[in-house]
């Protein structure tokens, strides 16, 4: 199948390097401590953070200096064209392992000694990239909870069909069969927090594949970091007022 | 007073030149932010050795609020055993917690003087509002508390009758409707 037209057009008529469109919002759910959508495309998650607080089940604590992390990814039975999921299916407790992982290399535990913060994901929508639009999520959900992080991790994933790399693929072109690299980077500290591969890559197609990748992610960078000042900006003009 | 805003990641400063504070983090040797706010430099102490000035952020939420070692804490007892009070931590500083956090006062806490001679239940009973000073982050279970100072110990506290009683002295409140005394160990209110 053609995922790549002659004239350079991808499906849904994007370029090679094009990210579908992205829609942004923070402090959607009122009770969380922080909270954020986070759609990119038709993809659509949604993020809720509480946090820091008293450590719930003492068990899980491994580290009595630093904060413990948990983080949940689920999907909603209606999130994809076939009502699905049992829940705890091997994909979301992957996704809740991997997203955890990312999300506590970026917060500053060591600030918050005997406490935890939870992150909870749901996908409303998914159309390919939910894990990268998860992470997106969850960074701004932290931020809105005024949560010390050592930068804005984000995530974007590239691809490659008909001998092209394609940066964020949706659902059609991720199932295509070739490969899909996710990558996850902290872009002001330039260090990669995320990178998982599926199928098979020669090691040069990687490298470019990443790159465009890595360039996504600092697009998303500069888009969360309008998003959080515009936010700013209006919560001072109301205090003001 | 210049005044930006940033967002966590943004370099807002150099180690060599200012200290970081609240919602600013070290890395090698440039500051970065950790919190979304705006940028504020704060002016060193006139006493502290360190003459650098301090860079801080100051983010619009108000939580990340937990009892450090050194902060001034007002609780509830919860229960009163032969060595120790557990106390359920409501506030710190002047701002309520989301949610209680647990923490002790063991015997050799609750004063400074004779601590061996402390007798549990004649300075606490379950219910007691008391300020207590953090020790220390304690073991998993619960925070250490101190109230080993004038100004600590029981701040409210009700009589057998159920009134909130009136304190007498260090050691003693009463109770405005039946004239009984309750020992405690009472806080020192006012200057």
């Amino acid at each position: 199948m053609e995922y790549v037209n002659p004239e350079g057009l991808r499906l849904d008529g994007r370029r090679f390097n094009e990210m579908r469109q992205i829609v942004a919002e923070i402090g959607v759910v009122s009770k969380a401590d922080g909270s954020a959508v986070f759609e990119m495309g038709n993809t659509k998650v949604i993020a809720a953070v509480y946090g820091p607080r008293e450590i719930q089940n003492k068990s899980l604590q491994k580290n009595n200096d630093h904060a413990l992390v948990l983080c949940e990814y689920s999907m909603a039975h209606f999130s994809t064209g076939d009502r699905r999921r049992q829940k705890n299916d091997r994909r979301s407790t992957e996704l809740s392992l991997v997203i955890r992982q990312t999300m506590e290399a970026c917060i500053l535990t060591e600030l918050m000694p005997h406490s935890q913060i939870d992150i909870f994901l749901q996908v409303l929508q998914a159309d390919g990239g939910t894990r990268s639009a998860c992470i997106n999520a969850a960074t701004l959900a932290l931020a809105d909870a005024g949560i010390p992080m050592r930068d804005l991790a984000v995530s974007c994933s590239a691809g490659y069909l008909n001998s092209t790399p394609l940066l964020d693929l949706n659902y059609v072109e991720d199932s295509a069969g070739g490969a899909d690299v996710t990558v996850g980077v902290l872009p002001k500290l330039d260090k990669v927090t995320l990178l998982q591969m599926d199928a098979k890559l020669p090691m040069e197609t990687f490298e470019t594949v990443f790159a465009l990748a890595t360039e996504g992610c600092k697009a998303i960078a500069e888009r969360i970091r309008e998003v959080l000042e515009e936010n700013t900006k209006q919560l001072e003009y109301r205090r003001a007022a | 007073m210049t005044t930006e805003l940033v967002t966590p990641g943004d370099v807002i400063g150099k180690a060599s030149e200012l200290k970081a504070g609240k919602g600013a983090y070290v890395n090698d040797t440039t500051i970065y932010a950790s919190l979304t706010g705006t940028r504020r430099i704060v002016s060193p102490l006139p006493e502290s050795l360190d003459q650098r000035a301090i860079v801080e952020v100051t983010g619009h939420k108000a939580h990340a609020l937990i009892p450090e070692p050194g902060s001034v804490v007002i609780g509830r007892v919860t229960k009163v055993m032969a060595r120790m009070a557990s106390v359920d931590i409501l506030c710190v500083g002047s701002k309520a917690v989301y949610e209680k956090f647990p923490g002790i006062i063991r015997q050799q806490d609750v004063r400074a003087t004779e601590i061996d001679k402390v007798d549990m239940h004649l300075s606490y009973h379950a219910g007691d509002i008391v300020r207590a000073m953090v020790l220390s982050l304690g073991d998993a279970r619960a925070y250490y508390l101190s109230t080993a100072k004038n100004e600590l110990g029981v701040v409210s506290a009700e009589s057998a009758a159920g009134e909130t009683m009136v304190p007498i002295s260090w050691t003693e409140m009463q109770c405005p409707l039946s004239g009984q005394t309750e020992q405690r160990k009472v806080a020192k209110v006012g200057s």
